[in-house]
């Protein structure tokens, strides 16, 4: 197994050949944090519902992969931080205490749905640790029925017995163990029920179809120094199992702790809090950069006022008046051990003695069952288990957790118990070759917080207390988070999990070049699985299926070829008229918004008037916006700008002016009609031509929405003028799928004179888009705040379409030519005519 | 007084002994200039140089702490860049006299042409006559005093700095405005003109910026990204990205603006496959040793080139837009394997010079951090004229960015809103850009590559234009390049994809038959090992990676480097963010992934058969999209898909 520390671990873990994940996310890379958890806890999608506060998705996103994250919420080791990407800035978001001040709000009242017993094969579990449980959960909920047998009173094994309550309060492991019974009533529990003594291996392998031993490493090493049998030496995990069982026996003065491990961190602060010590000294065989508890529990300690004597290896011990003299001699640093840690050296000469009322040696632990041993079942301290399939010499036996593997953490038990559940069950199936296990991933793929302080805020810390006034008690050491410190915590996170804005540089993309850059260049092996991985091409991102549209139109910037035409080109003209008759200070207009409510409609035309944008249809806007009126049954009015008369409504009528100076055109919606429609307004010396590539008939909003406009009206128009050579004659008005002013550039581009907007102007009063392509509106604003958003939005857009020409070197937006266009892809170039990028010629 | 006859001699080695008898602390007498270019270019030792006639364009450019006496006419961008020094013109001045000065003192005795001080930060220029139109135009500091009318639209565009004007002024320019002319700065001009014995007597009005524009009265909401998939591919036409910009719009009025790239899909190199199948597990880790990756660019016109050892270079990018400790790591890494980094806009720092061993020094319109002495230490020399991200516009970065330290690096006052121009005051045309570019040859002795930086737009023509211009290399950059602030609807429609920009050029160098005559350099997107080797096969001399580079250095692609508060500390200038970035180990980093690009590009330049990365061609590739095959020519395969596809699958 790779550190969790190192360079590697950051990659997440090939997927094994054969491997379905079953989240089908195609794209999803998991976050380093997710990768570090044996447990492949969702950490980024939780942190993200707290920030939106959403508890119960938070609750299923923490619990899901972990039946004890209440307790996990106080005293993982949570190796998810130390992998965090902001660990190396400004400190790892504190992902367990944000898994905390969700357990806090959940864990006690949420109730679970029971999961029922659906296979016939039962499974007998030796153990009732962080691993068997955990194993017992998993097979549990797959439906089958585990009995657990546990040789102590409770279940939660080390939880329970190895963890001081000032830490994990027991309610909290009662919530854990309450919820996972509550979900799992097929897991029957033996209690007080030793393995060899009250069960024999033969009787479980009887009673059960498979046996999984999780016994746990339950026994302290011994120091193997002389004297450490006097009584007031004891072994770190046997003296917190009598803290944790309730005693609170008296202790002398002074306490020493041996070892440098979270089990001296455990003994020595229990010890503190115990009657009539007063200090606690921890030894220690190295430095303080090697020491291996976690650095949390250090610096609880150190708060305390534990002493830490360094580079101090114990050598004897021996009675001293009422007492204890513990003989030490001093160390330092040598060279590195197979782990990279340097090796301590005795210093020739440095004996001394530390004097003191009791020692407790915390230097480790051990398995042991002689039950197991007869059977030839361990393999010295530890059940003789293979990593690969989790198996025992015994076929139908497999061993998990630390009486399999040696002493560790509790999540990374639970992950072997997952491991070990996942062997059975493939046993069990009759599966004699299964794939090799791999911690699932999943993703929730939660919005990203979008927190405007994210970047700023420093890593939140939980109030610490430290001992208290009634230290026996064992009051707690820290208070969780409350509401508005949780979510600043949250909105640190920097989301590694979250897809990225930009598809050349998505999470897969981004995933892929950090690993490159911590990719030793001698690792072949890594430069080969990358190269493999990256020589795969990307799904075509342009389908036969989709259309030309605008998005896949190019502007062409000035470069070289164009310097010359205007030197001093920030300012851009962006007016224009219709038929020299109506001045626009923008080609922008307002249509397809007739049926909007009247309460809405009244800032529209507010909006309007401030933009000095016409407003095209049925609905009069009123004096001070120029109408561009569609002719509907009731004829032409004299106090339009404009009238415009629907081609196929026509019929032999010939389209005439209300009064002189308006102007005068037909709409088209048909590219069927388009040719015939110009001749038509030709004939009719009408000035201008509205064509609606929305597909509907005549300019609505809900047309709009179907989908893509039709361009090819647009296409359809310019070429049939110019083979007429009448291009000056009519001008050419644009409706239909406008949302931007690049948009109405690249309208203009292929010669529209003006464009009509109907959704954006929709959107920006307020609409809202339905899923029937209808746009609904609230009383959420004022008629000033809606015509504020129309003036804005037009400003918005001339800036656009005014940068667009810009960029092509000129000054007048209206000068945009199809020239100064290209297409990306093969369907915009056949929609369009505009000429594809690249294109070898021959 | 040595004297110097250009009537026997070129310009270029009239230059050579100027800047030698400057060495020796002898003054010059130059005979017969007759109007000559570029005449006493380079020099930065304190002697005077009298110009007996008229001097063409960028007389006395590019110069420290010589005295210029010129006695006729001037052409155009006299003084250009003077850091220190004295320059005095008997008659008349061209356009854009004293452009980008940083802190000389120019005193025409006749009339200046337009543009007078364009984009200056320090220094005085002083007209005895009249000056024509936009005087001031972008000027970041310093002061213009014009003792007869001023020339229409004064002061266009200033960022800051003062314009005095005796005579008329004709009109304001753009954000620029007449305010009271304080008593102490009449003393400071009359002082100056008694010094120059410059008789006057009259007063001034005085112009200044008016600081309207750069504010905005609603700030654009800061908000993450949303994912790309919500906005491209099949998305609908309407889709939450379109309607998000809609509603930010019609809240602030103006259009929105982020950093990064273009955020849709675009045709890619990675929609190329190689016609060989590629076998990762037959490379060893000495596969770079069995390939010749060694690239030399730059030389091909006689300077000394850069000397990679791989076709591979860092895009430029800016000390403004990215944090110090950024530049640093990536000036270490590209020392760390052998590559080239490049300034960017911003200008040179000693941490940048001295992390990177070949550094390209950038030269922008704004001429920020521009100067003689740091073209001398530099290692090549590159003309912006647009990038791959917002070509055609120029930049902006907000007064919050522009700290102390940047300003001194920039040479301009700090604090101030930096408006960037988007083209050179002295390159309005490809004639002027041969001027130009022989003038940067001048100053540093032909010693150095010229480079032209392009965003790619009309690729065809430009790539001609830079040829005739005699760049020695050109650095293309296609529209999927990236920036650190820059409109978004700029990012995402302007430009061609680099796909297809490398076709173009290569094709219209083939045209003219002169692919022997620039190298290319192609950049925009580009993110490994494999997109560079595609990118040689379809003729690129080099890439250039920049995003990818930062990305390798700890950026996590949130796409705010315009807020200015990056949480990376890399797109950032406050101190608070910065320090969160650790150089050392970012620049390993970024140094691993310089290494598995080597590796990548040997591994499959090996299996494709060659023992040479130039010996790769069009025929190693085949087009996987109709749109690929299109834009290439390459042919329509997409059945070499399949195979690779099935990795695909395993490896997602």
């Amino acid at each position: 197994m790779s550190d969790v520390y190192t360079l590697d671990r950051i990659d997440y873990p090939d997927t094994p050949a054969g491997y379905e994940d079953h989240s089908h996310q195609r794209y999803y890379v998991p976050a380093p944090c997710q990768v570090a958890c044996p447990v492949g806890t969702d950490a980024p999608s939780y942190i993200g519902l707290i920030w939106e506060e959403k508890w119960e998705r938070a609750f299923e996103a923490i619990t899901a992969t972990n039946p004890f994250s209440s307790i996990c919420g106080r005293v993982c080791d949570a190796p998810c931080e130390p992998a965090c990407r902001r660990a190396q800035s400004d400190g790892p978001l504190a992902i367990r205490n944000l898994k905390r001040s969700v357990m806090d709000r959940l864990g006690k009242t949420y109730k679970p749905t029971p999961v029922a017993v659906t296979q016939k094969e039962t499974i007998g579990i030796v153990g009732a640790g962080p691993a068997g449980l955990t194993a017992a959960h998993e097979l549990a909920v797959a439906g089958y029925a585990v009995e657990v047998y546990e040789m102590s009173d409770r279940p939660g094994g080390m939880m329970v017995w190895g963890i001081p309550g000032f830490r994990c309060p027991s309610h909290v492991i009662k919530e854990d163990m309450d919820r996972l019974f509550a979900k799992c009533p097929g897991i029957k529990l033996n209690l007080n029920c030793t393995l060899g003594k009250d069960v024999t291996m033969d009787e479980l392998k009887a009673r059960h179809d498979a046996v999984l031993l999780t016994i746990g490493s339950w026994w302290g090493k011994p120091m193997g120094i002389p004297g450490e049998d006097d009584d007031k030496v004891v072994d770190g995990v046997s003296f917190l199992r009598r803290i944790n069982g309730g005693e609170r026996p008296q202790l002398p003065p002074h306490v020493v702790v041996v070892g440098g491990g979270d089990v001296a961190m455990d003994a020595c602060r229990a010890a503190l809090r115990m009657p009539g010590c007063e200090k606690v000294s921890i030894v220690y065989r190295r430095g303080p950069d090697e020491i291996p508890a976690r650095k949390d529990e250090l610096e609880g300690a150190h708060k305390e006022g534990i002493a830490f004597i360094y580079n101090t290896q114990q050598v004897s011990i021996a009675r001293k008046d009422d007492g204890l003299a513990l003989t030490c001699v001093k160390t330092q640093a040598g060279e590195p051990d197979a782990d990279g840690r340097r090796r301590p050296v005795v210093v020739d000469g440095s004996e001394h003695d530390i004097d003191c009322g009791m020692v407790i040696a915390a230097v480790g632990q051990t398995a042991a069952s002689d039950h197991l041993d007869q059977l030839g079942l361990m393999a010295r301290d530890r059940v003789d288990t293979e990593w690969d399939g989790m198996r025992t010499k015994d076929a139908k036996v497999f061993a998990a957790g630390d009486g399999a593997f040696g002493g560790s953490t509790i999540v990374m038990a639970m992950s072997h118990g997952q491991r070990a559940a996942y062997y059975v069950k493939q046993f069990l199936r009759g599966n004699a070759e299964p794939l090799p296990y791999r911690t699932p991933y999943r993703t929730r793929r939660v919005p990203l917080a979008q927190d405007i302080m994210w970047e700023r805020f420093p890593r939140q810390e939980q109030a610490f207390h430290g001992v208290g006034d009634k230290p026996a008690d064992f009051p707690e050491i820290e208070t969780g988070y409350d509401l508005e410190t949780a979510k600043a915590e949250a909105a640190r996170c920097y989301r590694c999990d979250a897809e990225t804005g930009s598809a050349d540089y998505s999470v897969l993309h981004r995933e892929d070049i950090f690993s490159m850059a911590r990719t030793n260049p001698l690792d072949v092996n890594k430069n080969r699985r990358m190269l493999e991985k990256r020589l795969a091409p990307r799904i075509n991102p342009y389908p036969e299926e989709r259309p030309g549209s605008l998005d896949d139109l190019s502007i062409l910037p000035a470069n070289l070829s164009r310097l010359v035409i205007d030197p001093y080109r920030e300012a851009c003209s962006v007016s224009t008229d219709i038929a020299g008759k109506l001045d626009l200070d923008r080609p922008f207009m307002v249509a397809g918004l007739d049926d909007v409510p009247d309460q809405v409609w009244t800032g529209l035309c507010d909006g309007m008037k401030r933009s000095n944008a016409p407003y095209v249809g049925r609905r009069d806007p009123g004096a001070g916006v120029a109408w561009l009126q569609l002719v509907a049954d009731g004829g032409a009015s004299a106090s339009a700008a404009g009238v415009l008369y629907a081609f196929d409504a026509l019929g032999g009528k010939t389209p005439e002016r209300a009064r002189d100076g308006q102007v005068l055109g037909i709409s088209v919606s048909k590219a069927g009609d388009v040719e015939a429609a110009v001749k038509r307004a030709l004939e009719s010396k009408c000035d201008a031509l509205l064509l609606d590539g929305s597909g509907g008939n005549g300019p609505q909003t809900t047309s709009e929405l179907a989908g893509p406009p039709d361009l090819s009206l647009l296409r359809i128009a310019v070429m049939t003028l110019r083979g007429l050579k009448e291009e000056e004659h009519i001008d050419l008005l644009w409706f239909g799928g406008a949302r931007s002013g690049t948009d109405a550039a690249k309208l203009i581009g292929m010669g529209a004179k003006a464009v009509a907007y109907g959704v954006p102007v929709a959107l920006a009063i307020g609409g809202q888009i339905t899923d029937a392509h209808t746009v609904a509106y609230e009383a959420d604003r004022s008629d000033e705040e809606r015509a504020v958003a129309v003036d804005n939005l037009f400003k918005a857009h001339a800036g656009e379409a005014s940068m667009m020409a810009r960029c092509t070197g000129k000054t007048n937006l209206m000068n945009l030519e199809p020239e100064d266009l290209r297409a990306v892809t093969v369907a915009a170039n056949k929609a369009t005519g505009i000429p594809l990028v690249g294109t070898r010629r021959k | 007084m040595a004297q110097i006859d250009l009537s026997r001699i070129s310009v270029r080695e009239g230059n050579e002994l100027i800047r030698k008898y400057g060495e020796a602390g002898e003054n010059v007498e130059v005979l017969n200039p007759d109007a000559r270019h570029h005449i006493g270019v380079g020099l930065t030792a304190p002697i005077t140089v009298k110009v007996r006639g008229s001097a063409g364009y960028f007389c006395a450019g590019l110069t420290d702490g010589a005295r210029f006496e010129i006695d006729n006419n001037v052409g155009w961008g006299l003084g250009d860049n003077i850091y220190k020094g004295t320059v005095v013109v008997g008659g008349n001045a061209g356009a854009i006299a004293g452009v980008a000065i940083r802190g000389a003192e120019i005193i025409v005795k006749g009339n200046m042409g337009s543009r007078s001080g364009q984009v200056m930060k320090a220094g005085t220029l002083l007209c005895c006559g009249n000056a024509n139109f936009m005087a001031g135009y972008m000027m970041y500091g310093g002061r213009i005093i014009i003792l007869g009318d001023s020339g229409e639209r004064v002061g266009e565009d200033m960022s800051a700095g003062d314009i005095y004007v005796a005579g008329k002024v004709q009109s304001l320019g753009s954000d620029a405005q007449l305010i009271d002319l304080p008593g102490e700065e009449l003393d400071d001009i009359l002082a100056f003109l008694d010094k120059h014995k410059i008789p006057f007597n009259g007063t001034f009005q005085k112009v200044a910026n008016a600081g309207t524009k750069l504010r905005y009265g609603t700030a654009e909401p800061q908000m993450r990204s949303l994912p790309f998939f919500s906005f491209s591919g099949k998305s609908d036409y309407w889709n939450s990205k379109v309607q998000e910009d809609i509603h930010i719009k019609s809240q602030i009025g103006r259009y929105r603006i982020r950093g990064y790239g273009g955020a849709r899909p675009l045709p890619h190199m990675t929609d190329l496959a190689f016609r060989k199948p590629i076998r990762p597990d037959l490379a060893d880790a000495e596969i770079a040793k069995k390939v010749n990756l060694y690239t030399e660019i730059g030389g091909i016109h006689g300077a000394q080139p850069l000397k990679l050892s791989m076709p591979v270079m860092v895009a430029p990018m800016s000390y403004g837009a990215l944090s110090a400790s950024t530049k640093r790591a990536i000036g270490l890494a590209s020392t760390l394997s052998g590559i080239a980094e490049n300034t960017g806009e911003g200008g040179m720092s000693d941490a940048q010079r001295n992390a990177a061993k070949q550094l390209i020094f950038q030269c922008l319109g704004g001429r920020l951090g521009w100067n003689i002495h740091d073209m001398k230490r530099a290692d090549g020399l590159e003309i912006y004229i647009s990038q791959g991200a917002k070509p055609g516009l120029g930049g902006q970065l907000m007064a919050k960015k522009v700290t102390p330290q940047l300003a001194k690096i920039r040479g301009i006052p700090s604090g101030i809103d930096l408006r960037s121009p988007s083209r050179h005051p002295d390159i309005l045309g490809a004639d002027d850009l041969v001027i130009k570019v022989e003038e940067f040859r001048e100053a540093t002795g032909y010693k150095l590559p010229v480079s032209v930086k392009l965003g790619a737009g009309r690729v065809r023509d430009d790539i001609k234009i830079a040829t005739k211009d005699g760049f020695d290399f050109v650095e293309l950059d296609g529209m999927q390049g990236s920036t650190g602030a820059g409109a978004a609807e700029v990012l995402e429609y302007v430009g061609i994809p680099t796909l297809a920009a490398i076709i173009e050029a290569i094709e219209a160098l083939e045209e003219i038959h002169a692919r022997d005559k620039i190298q290319l350099v192609l950049m925009g997107g580009l993110r490994d090992g494999i997109d560079a080797v595609k990118a040689m096969c379809l003729g690129a001399d080099a890439v250039a990676f920049g995003t990818a580079t930062i990305v390798a250095g700890g950026c996590i692609a949130c796409m705010q480097c315009h807020i200015g508060q990056c949480v990376t500390g890399i797109a950032t200038q406050d101190p608070e963010h910065e320090k969160r970035y650790k150089p050392d180990i970012e620049s390993r980093n970024i140094h691993r992934f310089f290494e598995s690009v080597r590796w990548q590009m040997a591994a499959i330049t090996n299996a494709l058969g060659y023992d040479d990365v130039r010996k790769l061609s069009r025929d190693d590739l085949v087009a996987l999209t109709p749109e690929a095959a299109a834009i290439t020519g390459l042919p329509y395969e997409p059945e070499h898909r399949d195979e690779t596809d099935a990795i695909a699958i395993k490896a997602s």
